[in-house]
């Protein structure tokens, strides 16, 4: 032990110097390129009020499966609102096609994008005073940042990647389907959520249950995607999912912005360990 | 935590990591609260002359805390809100510490405004939050459920900060918030009340884009009522609240960030930084100052001068007054806030709050003026504190559960610790590696009492040595296992080197070298998982790798090490042999065991479902050292927002999930590189096994009652002693009923209901993590009494009375206290409050005096005179000698309980006639006491109320008026614990006037009598008559050798006149009654 010891005191020395090194020029230069990635991230959501402002630009998105084409979409996406919508349904049983679409003068929020995108900001903001002339003093200083910063694109990235669960009822009650101009008839429902880097929208056809029916009604729980056969209680009716229809579209950038995510945090990771490996020389002092 | 639950903490030398993330100060400018992104919210007492002291750390968020904000009219009830980021509402009340509601919405506030119109509004007022979410959420300040929203047409966004700004001009309350993006909008707010109850949608006024982004604060001149105050992160402006025309905006300069600001006065602003800097402007109208000259020579002023605003907008700028400044600033981001009181003797106050734990207070003068020359002044840091100042002040009170056997190891911190109940043992790894096995209860009581010297020397420990580094974290797998050798005892240290060892022969088995950094956890394998045939020890270690030792084979089975995060969660496929690991960013991997092979690696969706599916193997998910740390995970549900699935499970607090079926249990926390231990005192349990042994109370020193012979006692009379107990405290309990009927009932009923659920969750918990096997009710009959002695010790409020001091220590045979003990309160089961060292000190109203010791409150001396009044009022006989401690002790469990009532109190709206249906189903054995005495109560009181003795009735009306006076439990409980023990002192002196202990017997049955109901049995007369065939034992210290003789004990009480005695049933409370005492009275005593 006693050897043990006397060689610790001279490390100690070149333990301190190279803790001093990464506490001044490394955690910067990681900094840095955490700084750049994120804001290629943000770039990637157009965020408002940074850089060029005026409308952002539109994009149109043809959703489709690849099995049957009984539904077809276009969505306009307008930044983190879908700006326009068209949807086309065949009827399975009648081959007649209906068409529906937004109205002009309203938009739907995605709210998952929102919400990336400012978790995105929040992270951006928590580096951007922590430039060169920043020094940083101890090591659980810049833990702390990067817990911070962690839990911002982790929760972004969490938003696009866990798309809400809602029960039919909440889906009827959303102001989706008041969006549309020749109203929604009242056997569709509409929803369009996030899913990874794909922006989906699935259509619901329901019946009505019969008051007598001899089925035995239990509502469903929530669910990103429910199944034919799910039922549910709105108004004083009692509705059972006769058709589910899904189709969905990859976002380009949305998958740019997912990847950013993860590299982001790996980079954040990887200089949380390297402070950590000097906390075991280093003995209770918040090194 | 069982609200029959006592807890003490033994803090170490080091104060528990408090990093500021919320702090505000209250209304009366008397506390002020701080959240932390530990989870914990601090309470420091600021005393008049702006002294900051911590008084107590309240448990109850799992993560960290992002805002605080008051929720009610503060002169009517002192209540906090708290939120933290997993999306859990706490309101506290802050002057006890109690939890009085929680919720967990999936929600993240950044900031809460209380709103309450008194005229337009029933209930408690409403929370407005904003945070990460679309607009304004509105929640009862009262249930904590959300009432409803405030809605933007609008752009919909986050929205950053708000402020309610109520105009006198316009006679309308208006919210006024700003978002992410930079909008700022408008919401009526009193006028609107009606739609919002009736669940309307309400749409923003007015909106304007403020261009620029992250706000931080928007204030309302209150003052001019024309002014708006917003400040962004890198600048500050100011606008007219009229029409939103921009009068003046003020750039950072030097790269600082602004945080915040206030409006101090007419035309005068306080601005801060996030780097703790702090400065106060002036705002000047150039016109204004130059009218004077202007009007001589030119007649246009007067058309210069209309208020139109126009006007304003040029001539506005700032004047810089002051500033203030911290030392070591630009380290960490500082959470500020300004308390404007503009009534006497409030100040101002600029207060701020650090990452660091510290706290800073300047007193703003109230009319900040510049130096002569117009430079700006400087304004001096009033006062500064941080918890470990606290720790460090009053060390005595500080003490660590080691700390006595600092003799060789010097300055040692506890990094590690794990109590084994079975044992009774505390094992405790230190920072040098040391690893220490002591009697937790001895070590205990060495910690806590005075004279504990002689403890010290006599409590047997044991000091293992072999570690290097500091001992990081340790498993004693017999307690997870019965199966496993009890001598057994792994523990891992900082050089990831970890040690088998044989704690009774002090050996070490085997040392595994792991290379991989800090061992963070160690785990056990389930007991249906074996590989060929044992269980294996999984290291958890900080560079992400997980390794699996066989203990027995001495060898290192499996070595993963492909983590890029840290380790959440370990999963055993039993079936196919595989280890399942949970990293932090939610990918999964798969290894198998024999060959050490990564099978598979899965991320996202599929990994939750692959870590979903093996919920039947078992989980073992190890505690994170830091609540922060596991927060990024524990987030996963909350993402899954405006789903009905959601639900995110209680986290329970760190302390709680313990052993219930042991009087005693030390339970240790670890907050990073800090170890402390709390001793949990189960009351209930301790009553229970007191009662049947009221002979064992001289068991310690007796010569004719041998401890097997008390054993086998107990064990004839343990069932008739819970029937006994019962109907003891349901006597007692019925004479409550006439005060407060139905709502005792109502109260006791749903209480039960939340007991028994946390009863159930408390047993899933045990089964889920097969915690241990069903411990034997037998516990070590000297354990009890040690138990008890120690939890009496704590509780009595020392050096108020020198002689009862002494008379305590002689006939109690306890020990005083070396220093004021920092007392636990459970709110709940997963909210509770511990004392800080120190907290003696925030007693405003009791002057300082060294001789007393752990005197909770003022109102404890006055409380207790009320009851001794009230005892000697209606009560002539004097209480029995042989049921002391019983009785004690059971009427502290009475009041406990009844106080702890107060807080359910709000849950009732129930007739009590469903109250009695429900108490009628209320039938299982173990069901509450409480409850089922007051099931019985009840009924008893229907048919005759009048076996109902007199004195516990006027006594129980006297608790149960405590109750609505707020009066603490604590202070309860030691008010009655004084009275009483004052009272049975009297007696003591009394006694060899009388001398007669026989009569003294008599006089207990009398009472015991009186406290059994009529409809009592056989069993209990038999009982009685155990006890009257003994003559009457007191406890004797060590030092006094003859226990027998009652004579020679009661020496020191002969010696005093019969003056002393009538003394004691004056007011013994006040301070001045005994210096004058002490020099009128001849006896030294007192």
């Amino acid at each position: 032990m006693a050897t043990a010891m006397a060689a610790t005191a001279a490390e100690r020395a070149v333990l301190e110097e190279e803790f001093r090194w990464l506490l001044h020029d490394e955690v910067h230069a990681v900094l840095r390129q955490l700084q750049d990635i994120l804001k290629e991230a943000s770039l990637r959501f157009t965020l408002p009020g940074s850089g060029t402002e005026g409308p952002t630009k539109q994009e149109n998105f043809i959703l489709g499966s690849c099995g049957t084409d009984q539904v077809k979409g276009v969505l306009t996406l307008q930044g983190d609102a879908l700006s326009q919508a068209d949807v086309n349904l065949k009827m399975p049983r009648n081959n007649q096609l209906l068409h529906f679409a937004f109205r002009e003068d309203k938009q739907w929020k995605l709210q998952q994008i929102q919400d990336a995108r400012n978790h995105v900001s929040q992270a951006m903001y928590l580096l951007t005073n922590r430039d060169n002339s920043y020094q940083f003093k101890t090591g659980a200083e810049v833990l702390k940042l990067m817990d911070a910063v962690m839990l911002q694109l982790t929760r972004a990235r969490n938003r696009l990647t866990t798309p809400a669960t809602l029960t039919l009822p909440e889906i009827a009650a959303s102001g989706l389907t008041r969006m549309f101009a020749p109203a929604l008839p009242s056997d569709l429902l509409v929803n369009v959520y996030i899913n990874l880097n794909k922006l989906c929208l699935t259509v619901y056809q329901l019946h009505a249950l019969q008051p007598n029916s001899t089925k035995n009604f239990r509502p469903a729980g929530g669910a990103v995607l429910h199944s034919p056969g799910a039922m549910f209680e709105w108004g004083s009716q009692r509705l059972e999912v006769s058709h589910v229809h899904k189709v969905e579209c990859v976002i380009p950038w949305l998958n740019d912005a997912l990847v950013y995510f993860t590299v982001s945090l790996q980079l954040c990771q990887q200089l949380k360990d390297k402070i950590s490996v000097f906390s075991s020389y280093w003995s209770y002092r918040p090194f | 935590m069982r609200p029959s639950l006592q807890a003490v903490a033994l803090w170490g030398k080091r104060a528990p990591p408090h990093s500021i993330t919320a702090i505000m100060i209250t209304d009366d400018q008397q506390m002020i609260v701080t959240g932390s992104q530990e989870g914990q919210l601090c309470l420091w007492n600021l005393s008049p002359e702006l002294k900051i002291s911590a008084k107590e750390l309240l448990f109850g968020h799992s993560a960290s805390v992002t805002c605080l904000a008051r929720a009610r009219d503060f002169s009517k009830q002192p209540y906090v809100v708290s939120a933290a980021e997993n999306g859990e509402m706490c309101v506290w009340n802050v002057t006890n510490g109690q939890c009085v509601e929680k919720a967990t919405l999936p929600y993240r506030h950044a900031a809460i405004c209380y709103y309450h119109c008194s005229f337009r509004m029933t209930g408690e007022g409403w929370l407005l939050c904003c945070g990460e979410y679309q607009d304004v959420l509105i929640i009862d300040a009262k249930t904590l459920a959300v009432v409803h929203t405030f809605t933007s047409s609008q752009s919909p966004d986050w929205v950053n900060c708000m402020c309610i700004v109520h105009s006198m001009r316009i006679q309308e309350d208006s919210l006024l918030v700003v978002s992410v993006a930079g909008e700022l909008k408008v919401w009526d707010l009193s006028s609107s009340i009606n739609s919002i109850q009736e669940k309307q949608d309400v749409y923003e006024k007015e909106s304007k884009f403020l261009e620029s982004l992250n706000c931080q604060t928007i204030r309302f001149c209150t003052y001019t009522e024309r002014l708006l105050l917003v400040v962004f992160s890198k600048c500050w402006k100011v606008y007219d609240y009229c029409d939103f025309s921009l009068l003046l905006t003020e750039v950072s300069r030097n790269g600082q960030f602004f945080d915040g600001g206030e409006v101090i006065g007419a035309h005068r602003i306080l601005i801060w930084t996030e780097d703790g800097h702090s400065y106060i402007y002036q705002l000047l109208n150039r016109w204004a100052q130059m009218g004077a000259a202007y009007k001589t020579f030119s007649g246009l002023s007067k058309s210069i001068y209309p208020a139109d605003g126009r006007v304003l907008k040029e001539t506005i700028y700032p004047h810089l007054l002051c500033s203030t400044s911290v030392q070591e600033n630009k380290s960490h981001p500082f959470v500020m806030g300004y308390m404007n009181e503009r009534k006497e003797p409030f100040y101002k106050v600029l207060f701020s709050g650090e990452v660091s734990g510290r706290i800073t207070l300047w007193h703003i003068p109230d009319v900040p003026v510049s130096k002569f020359d117009g430079s700006p002044r400087e304004i001096p840091i009033t006062a500064t504190w941080t918890l470990q100042d606290n720790f460090d002040k009053h060390h005595t009170m500080s003490q660590s559960i080691i700390d006595h056997f600092s003799g060789f190891i010097d300055g040692s911190v506890v990094t590690s610790s794990e109590y084994v109940p079975s044992l009774g043992k505390l094992i405790c790894g230190c920072e040098d590696g040391t690893i220490i096995i002591t009697q937790a209860l001895n070590a205990a009581k060495a910690g806590l009492l005075e004279g504990g010297s002689l403890l010290k020397d006599s409590s047997p420990h044991k000091v293992l040595k072999g570690h290097h580094q500091s001992v990081t974290s340790l498993l004693y797998p017999h307690s997870l296992s019965s199966k496993l050798d009890q001598s057994w005892m792994v523990s891992g240290d900082r050089d990831s080197c970890v040690i088998w060892w044989n704690i009774f022969t002090e050996e070490i088995l085997h040392k595994f070298f792991l290379e991989a950094g800090p061992v963070t956890s160690l785990l056990m394998s389930p007991e249906k998982f074996r590989l060929r045939g044992d269980q294996i020890i999984c290291c958890v270690c900080s560079d992400h790798s997980v390794g699996l030792l066989h203990l027995e084979g001495k060898r290192c089975l499996l070595r993963a090490r492909k983590h890029l995060f840290p380790v959440r969660m370990i999963k055993w496929h039993p079936v196919e042999n595989f280890l399942i690991v949970g990293c932090a960013d939610d990918s999964v991997y798969i290894w198998e065991i024999e060959t050490g092979t990564l099978e598979r690696h899965e991320t996202g969706e599929r990994a939750r479902i692959i870590l979903n599916c093996c919920d039947d193997s078992l989980l073992l998910k190890p505690e994170s050292v830091l609540p922060v740390a596991s927060e990024t995970h524990k987030h996963k549900s909350i993402e899954q927002r405006s789903s009905s699935s959601y639900q995110l499970g209680p986290i329970p607090c760190p302390g709680l999930q313990v052993d219930l079926s042991r009087p005693f249990n030390v339970f240790a926390t670890k907050w990073s590189h800090v170890g402390f231990h709390i001793l949990l005192f189960d009351l209930e349990n301790l009553v229970e096994l007191l009662l049947p042994t009221p002979l064992s109370d001289g068991d310690s020193s007796s010569s004719f009652y041998g401890s097997e012979i008390l054993r086998r006692a107990k064990s004839t009379v343990e069932k008739k002693t819970m029937t006994l107990k019962k109907n003891k405290t349901l006597s007692a309990e019925a004479t409550s009923k006439p005060a407060s009927e139905s709502l005792a009932q109502g109260d006791s009923a749903n209480k039960f209901s939340e007991e028994n659920d946390g009863i159930k969750r408390q047993k899933k918990m045990k089964s889920s993590k097969k915690m241990h096997p069903e411990p034997s009710r037998r516990v070590d009959a000297n354990l009890t009494i040690d138990t008890a002695k120690l939890f009496l010790s704590c509780l009595l409020p020392w050096g108020v009375d020198k002689e009862l001091d002494h008379l305590c220590i002689k006939h109690l045979n306890i020990l005083k206290l070396q220093g004021p003990v920092s007392l636990g309160l459970a709110s709940n089961e997963d909210h509770f409050s511990l004392m800080l060292p120190g907290w003696d000190l925030c007693n405003t109203e009791t002057k300082r005096d060294d001789s007393r010791v752990n005197l909770f409150s003022g109102k404890v001396l006055e409380l207790s005179n009320k009851y001794i009044a009230t005892l000697s009022n209606q009560l002539a006989i004097p209480r029995g000698l042989e049921n002391k401690c019983n009785s004690l002790q059971d009427r502290l469990f009475l009041v406990n309980k009844l106080v702890t009532l107060m807080s359910f109190k709000s849950f009732l709206s129930n007739s009590s006639f469903k109250m009695e249906s429900v108490h009628n189903k209320v039938k299982s054995p173990g069901s509450d006491i409480l409850n089922m005495s007051s099931f019985y109560g009840y009924l008893r009181n229907g048919k005759n109320g009048s076996h109902v003795p007199e004195a516990d009735l006027s006594l129980l009306k006297l608790i149960s008026c405590w109750r609505d006076q707020s009066v603490q439990v604590t202070e309860a409980i030691q008010a009655v614990l004084l009275a009483e023990v004052q009272q049975h002192m009297k007696t003591l002196r009394k006694t060899p006037i009388n001398s007669q202990p026989v009569s003294l017997a008599e006089n207990g049955n009398c009472e015991m009598m009186q406290n059994v109901p009529k409809m009592e049995w056989a069993e209990e007369l038999e009982l009685q008559c155990i006890r009257s065939t003994l003559p009457p034992q007191t406890p004797v210290s060590p030092v006094n050798h003859d226990s027998n003789s009652n004579s020679a004990n009661f020496q020191d009480a002969e010696d005093m006149p019969d003056r002393c005695v009538l003394e004691e049933s004056e007011s013994p409370g006040e301070p001045r009654h005994h210096l004058w005492l002490a020099k009128v009275c001849p006896c030294k005593v007192c």
